[in-house]
């Protein structure tokens, strides 16, 4: 009976994994270049062509894509500043937008059928058909750590100048150490230490901020290709062959394939979200929290 | 450490280069698309509040346009009834200079002719005196036979007129 069921080993379900594995494999024969990268370059050409074109002309009256970028950069600043506020609004905006459009078209761009599924292997099995892609062309920018690590460290940054910028150094470090609750008096110094411990534990939860965003960014994504991979080859799993296995292949990932759009959009909603939370906990006055 | 950065792939230069594209990307975003098309938003949402206020302009003046106007026609209709009402008066005046200038002037139309008719008379009456005094003067002489001399014939003439008068 053992015999009979292979594929539930977790040996058998290890070449499912997205091709590549976790780490973004570099093209053959272009150094350090990775695939993600590759991506990454292909959707900033894309973003920038595609705003570059919406906006070159602008009219009064907008039409076509004028009005559709119009109502993206509308709807994002009407968010950005429900999360804000309107004084911090014009300075973050940029940034939280950037962030948004990138995540969102890059998630998107991998799932474009070929985007990891197209590369280089060992074993040919018919012409130009590989058992397994181990090297592929495309993988989603943001299916690599580099990339999830390298926006949120631009974030950092930018929320670090926001900070300093709005409270200044010292208002900085008093609003993570200082007391809270308008405290005055006998009671504020004898809970000071209280609150510093709190601003130790607040700066460790700043210093893990760009790992937990990219890690949360990667895990989503990659798990999504994984998925799509593993749903792939579940028909030839299963036992399926030729013709049969190939339908399976398109049947069993379509579900995942409108899954992986709304993960894609949500993975995007939730690190602008939480990128605009953090700006907005780090540029609040404490006066501002009294009223 | 060494291990985990190696299973995820992390590497400076692979790390680098994706920093500069985020940058890139923001950079570009922000001169090219957020600021032209939030500008041009403000600018549309400024059009639509200036034209709102010049609605409102305009509807306040069309308002007091509208008082005006009727206070205009108001006055006009005030003037145009004095302006009948005057004319009115002053056709009545009119009339009835005319209508005592027209019975006047009937009047000594009416004297003068009576006058007229009265002279007429006269006349006639002194003609027929006279001619009737000629034919008494004329049967006189006849049936006297007798030449009449100025004296009879004036003595007879004014009996005759005397007589006629009567």
């Amino acid at each position: 009976m053992e015999a009979n069921l292979p594929i539930m080993s977790l040996d058998s379900l290890n070449p499912l994994l997205a091709a590549g594995g976790i780490a973004a494999p570099e093209i053959p024969g272009f150094g350090w270049l990775t695939n993600s990268i590759l991506v990454a370059a292909v959707v900033t050409t894309c973003v920038v062509l595609f705003t570059r074109m919406a906006t070159k002309r602008m009219e009064l009256i907008p039409s076509g894509k004028q009005n559709f970028v119009e109502f993206i950069i509308e709807f994002l600043y009407g968010q950005v500043e429900g999360i804000v506020g309107k004084h911090v609004a014009p300075k973050a905006f940029p940034l939280l937008a950037t962030v948004f459009i990138f995540i969102l078209t890059a998630n998107w761009f991998g799932l474009i059928p070929g985007v990891g599924t197209i590369g280089f292997g060992e074993e040919k099995i018919a012409f130009l058909s590989l058992k397994e892609v181990t090297h592929p062309i495309l993988r989603p920018a943001t299916a690599d750590l580099n990339m999830t690590l390298a926006l949120a460290v631009v974030f950092m940054v930018v929320w670090a100048w926001l900070s300093i910028s709005e409270l200044g150094l010292w208002g900085t470090i008093v609003h993570i150490f200082g007391p809270k609750g308008g405290l005055q008096g006998f009671l504020k110094y004898a809970l000071m230490p209280i609150f510093i411990f709190v601003g130790i534990i607040e700066v460790v939860s700043i210093v893990f901020r760009p790992m937990s965003l990219s890690l949360r960014l990667l895990g989503n994504i990659f798990a999504g290709e994984t998925l799509l991979v593993t749903m792939g080859g579940l028909g030839e799993l299963l036992g399926a062959s030729g013709f049969v296995a190939w339908i399976l292949s398109v049947v069993f990932p379509l579900p995942f394939y409108f899954m992986e759009i709304l993960v894609g959009a949500l993975q995007a909603t939730v690190f602008t979200l939480l990128c605009g939370v953090y700006i907005k906990l780090s540029t609040t006055h404490d006066d501002e929290d009294h009223h | 450490m060494g291990g985990i950065l190696e299973t995820f792939g992390l590497a400076w230069p692979k790390f680098i280069s994706q920093v500069v594209i985020v940058l890139i990307v923001y950079f570009i975003l922000s001169k090219y698309a957020f600021g032209p098309i939030l500008a041009m938003l403000e600018a549309r949402r400024q059009r639509i509040a200036d034209g709102e206020e010049n609605l409102k302009k305009i509807e306040s003046e069309l308002e007091k346009a509208e008082e005006k106007v009727q206070g205009m026609l108001d006055e006009a209709n005030s003037d145009a009834e004095r302006l009948i009402t005057e004319a009115r008066e002053s056709a009545e005046a009119v009339r009835s200079q005319k209508t005592q200038e027209a019975v006047k002037e009937a009047q000594g139309i009416i004297e003068k002719a009576r006058e007229a008719s009265k002279m007429e008379h006269e006349k006639a009456m002194n003609e027929l005196k006279s001619d009737f005094g000629r034919l008494v003067i004329d049967a006189t002489s006849k049936v006297t036979g007798k030449v009449l001399d100025d004296a009879d014939q004036k003595r007879i003439n004014d009996e005759t007129a005397g007589q006629v008068a009567l």
